[in-house]
């Protein structure tokens, strides 16, 4: 049965806004999933890496550092990613389903190994936090888990945008028991996915020395510097996985962003120069000890990068889904009893939310409560 | 059958049961512990009571790791199951709702940070702040409650929705404010009998006995007026739905029965903590709270149960099928598909021919509830009833008489019907026709007659000389369009009619207490 015939029809419910408004919110949404998501796997990535180098004391206290911070981390993730991915089905459903459906059990353990690793993340922080540096084989297993659950989050995208494959998996295996594994972009793209998390985590451990104003001098230099070589190595790394990416993508999409399609390329073009203007800003900041810089610079510099990145992504699936996606067709109907009452609970929110935010004292020490070895 | 159906073995159904039990019996806790703490620590700050604070910092902590870890995942986790066991229900809902959900996001949000920030100031903040800190938790909390009650409500009784389309008319439908009344009642009772697994594991005694009543009193008042707000519940519901809880579904009627047993088992065993609060020992906690569960699980059961055919009330049928047909649908409706052919019309099918066909037909039409052999199994289903391939084929005609009308009509032509029955009747060896009245009545009739003696058939029978009863039974389809055409033997309708005559079927509430027969 040729693809175009499997897709499933549009939900008869029109959309209850216009189609850009989705795709808006939907790109957004997504890079802040994306920046959080790597800040909680590139971390983890470090700590462990800490862990398992360099002098003891230091190494324990970095790890210590980070794995503190994972039970924030972890939920800002799932929290943004819930947005997004309402987002995705509300334009999108028709190939996110099905291609959930045809993964549908490695789909599914995402959430006992979400689960799993969360415990584990709470676990190794209030270990740690008694004994600094402890619970690394823990932290090990929730790293594997979280980063496995990334990988399947690149299955199944990869399969949503390639109808293709459905078939032969649907009839192979009905009950879900599928990986979309011969999919030829799927590694490069789960990898440079990947990296940029490494380089993100190196920016949470300059962001931390940055903050760390009350720590020695010596230790906040080691993680300065530590995260500092780690963004820049994964960056530079980036290059090479970005362009086996680039190489892996079919034809047609691929000369999208080598001048077919002018966005594309631009876009491409930004992506790469910002990418070098972080590794030369985080350079700077290391070889003059400036923590501002390499914390703030950094980190604005790489997020302009990663929602330059989240809108390439999107070209990219649009380009995958030409000829099965017509959003043409959506019939719009804005719920305008609605929908002004979202954007004010919206806005009433984040305004909450940063009230909430302004109000804790983040860097006081602690009022009470038992002594604690190896707090900060 | 727009999507591909995942084939569960053990039963698709099974797997959204569990996920969703357990999700909602941790967000209600989420809910309700979260007034219950700032309640708490205000009482204990107004009272200098350091001991009771201090229990709270624990009890904090053993909040936040249920709700704000296995809550929150499994929240998540109903979302993925059900886009995956029903995408098409899944989009409607999405369609409908969006704006919904999203408003629901943001309370979800605040109320993330806020239990985090809630937990991490204990140690941190003065305890005004930190109470500030909490009451943003259980508003935010109560607020998501407050709209995805609307959603959830919507898909039991949908009201003028499915005319108008419109977002408030779905959302603020027949059952949403008793509902609500129901949900916080649950809701503040959980806070309690969750307290009271940190309560007994307090060492001070004079604390650990003060806190045990605390969780206790705290629990009762909710309790006691549940049962009244579970009436006006009920009464919100069209009775038709209802009727399937009171004998004429054996799983709906099942669950009632549990769910009003467990919820006494819980209230007593509350009242138990109170006797000697001081002994209170955690295996009774856990059992206390294994009673709670059941009770929720049971009520949501009932809930479900009682919805059928529907996924969505009236506009979508649990195999993802329209109940009217619409310009945009695609062709999804039965209507549509007792024209097309539902081979014609499923994207996700190979075979068109014999019992392949008919193992096709099942997996799109029956499958998002049935299983062969797992969780409402069709071969256990079929061998209590033996049909052979004739009368199944004729059953399949009246599906939806069956069970108080709890599935969905067979859509499709009728070689498809022929190709589903005879797929059928391969799961089993059907035993020779029985002649015995009970026993005909069990196989032929009590699908569609409920063991009700006041069905309008049984008072007819009953009313009609032996002779002529008989001879009516001949021709069913004749008596009423919709009754299946099953080729009863002379001797076997005569002892029909004797049975029904003499007694005949048992009183309905004997159904009631009728174990798990599923559906």
């Amino acid at each position: 049965m040729p693809a175009r015939d499997l897709i499933p029809s549009l939900d008869p419910i029109p959309l209850p806004a216009p189609y850009w408004v989705f795709k808006l919110l939907l790109v957004v949404t997504f890079t802040l999933h994306i920046l959080a998501m790597n800040f909680l796997l590139g971390g983890m990535v470090l700590a462990l890496a800490s862990r398992w180098s360099g002098s003891r004391e230091r190494a324990n206290r970095l790890f210590t550092d980070i794995a503190t911070k994972l039970p924030v981390l972890l939920p800002a993730t799932v929290t943004l990613g819930v947005a997004p991915l309402l987002f995705l089905q509300v334009i999108y459903g028709q190939f996110f389903y099905t291609s959930s459906v045809l993964i549908a059990w490695p789909w599914f353990l995402v959430l006992v190994m979400l689960t799993v690793a969360y415990y584990g993340i709470y676990y190794v922080s209030a270990r740690t936090h008694r004994q600094a540096g402890s619970g690394r084989w823990v932290l090990l297993a929730s790293f594997l888990l979280i980063a496995v659950i990334g990988f399947l989050f690149s299955t199944n995208l990869t399969l949503s945008q390639t109808p293709a494959a459905w078939t032969g998996k649907y009839f192979a295996n009905p009950s879900g028991w599928n990986l979309n594994l011969a999919e030829p972009t799927l590694a490069p793209r789960y990898l440079h996915f990947f990296t940029a998390a490494v380089a993100v985590g190196g920016l949470l451990l300059m962001l931390i020395a940055w903050l760390q104003r009350n720590s020695d001098a010596e230790y906040r230099r080691y993680i300065f510097r530590f995260g500092g070589k780690a963004f820049e190595y994964a960056t530079m790394a980036q290059f090479a996985v970005g362009f086996w990416f680039l190489v892996s993508l079919p034809r047609d999409q691929r000369t999208l962003f080598l001048g077919d399609n002018s966005l594309a390329t631009l876009l491409l073009v930004i992506g790469i120069a910002g990418a070098a203007a972080a590794i030369m800003v985080v350079a700077r900041a290391l070889r003059q000890d400036d923590y501002r810089m390499g914390a703030l610079g950094g980190t604005a510099t790489t997020a302009v990068v990663v929602l330059v990145m989240a809108v390439m992504r999107d070209i990219l699936r649009d380009a995958y889904l030409k000829p099965y996606f017509h959003p043409e067709r959506f019939v719009v109907q804005t719920q305008w009893t609605v929908l002004p009452l979202f954007l004010a609970v919206f806005l009433g929110g984040v305004a909450l939310w940063l009230v909430m935010l302004r109000r804790y004292p983040f860097t006081a020490t602690l009022k009470s409560g038992p002594a604690r070895s190896g707090a900060k | 059958m727009n999507y591909p159906v995942w084939d569960v073995t053990f039963g698709a159904g099974l797997l959204i049961a569990i996920v969703s039990i357990l999700h909602v019996f941790v967000s209600h806790f989420a809910v309700g512990g979260g007034l219950f703490l700032v309640l708490t620590e205000r009482r204990a700050l107004r009272q200098g009571d350091s001991g009771v604070l201090d229990w709270l910092r624990t009890h904090t902590k053993f909040f936040v790791l249920v709700t704000v870890v296995f809550g929150a995942i499994s929240g998540v986790g109903i979302w993925f199951t059900i886009g995956l066991i029903h995408p098409s229900a899944t989009s409607s809902l999405i369609h409908a709702y969006v704006w919904g959900w999203a408003i629901e996001w943001v309370f979800f949000f605040l109320e993330i940070t806020a239990a985090l920030l809630y937990l991490y100031g204990w140690d941190k903040l003065e305890p005004r702040l930190h109470l500030w800190y909490g009451w943003i938790y259980f508003i935010a909390a109560f607020a998501s409650m407050v709209i995805i009650n609307g959603i959830i409500t919507f898909m039991l009784t949908s009201g003028k929705w499915v005319e108008t389309h419109a977002f408030w008319t779905g959302f603020f439908n027949p059952t949403y404010w008793p509902s609500l009344a129901v949900r916080t009642a649950i809701a503040l009772a959980l806070a309690g009998i969750y307290a009271l697994i940190t309560a007994s594991r307090l060492r001070d005694t004079s604390l650990k006995a003060r806190m045990v009543r605390w969780s206790a009193l705290w629990i009762l008042p909710s309790m006691a007026v549940l049962p009244a707000l579970i009436w006006w519940y009920i009464r919100c519901i069209p009775s038709e739905l209802w009727a399937s809880a009171r004998g004429a579904m054996p799983t709906a009627s099942h669950y009632a029965l549990e769910a009003a047993v467990l919820a006494v088992l819980t209230f007593l065993m509350v009242l138990g903590t109170l006797i000697r609060p001081v002994r209170l020992h955690i295996a009774y906690s856990l059992l206390l709270l294994l009673a709670a569960l059941g009770t929720m699980g049971s009520f949501e059961f009932v809930r479900e149960a009682i919805r059928k055919p529907f996924v969505i009330a009236n506009y979508m049928y649990d195999n993802a099928l329209y109940a009217t047909p619409s310009a945009a649908d695609g062709g999804f409706s039965v209507e549509a598909i007792d024209k097309a052919g539902v081979l014609n019309t499923a994207r996700w099918v190979q075979h068109a021919d014999g019992t392949a066909a008919g193992r096709e037909i099942f997996r799109v039409e029956c499958q998002s509830c049935h299983t062969v052999d797992g969780y409402r199994g069709v071969r256990r289903l079929l061998a209590a009833r033996q049909w052979d391939a004739g009368q199944l084929d004729a059953m399949l005609g009246s599906l939806d008489m069956m069970h108080n009308g709890v599935m969905p009509p067979f859509a499709g032509n009728d070689g498809e019907r022929d190709a589903l029955s005879a797929y059928l009747a391969t799961l089993y060896h059907a035993s020779p026709a029985p002649t015995e009245g009970a026993q005909l009545f069990e196989r032929n009739c009590a699908v569609c007659h409920q063991s009700v003696p006041t069905d309008p058939a049984i008072t007819a029978i009953r009313s009609l000389d032996p002779e002529a009863a008989s001879e009516s039974l001949k021709n069913l389809p004749a008596l009423f369009v919709r009754m299946p055409d099953l080729k009863l033997s002379d001797q076997q309708r005569t002892a029909l009619v004797q049975w029904i005559k003499a007694g005949g079927p048992p009183a309905q509430h004997a159904a009631l207490v009728r174990p798990n027969g599923g559906n």
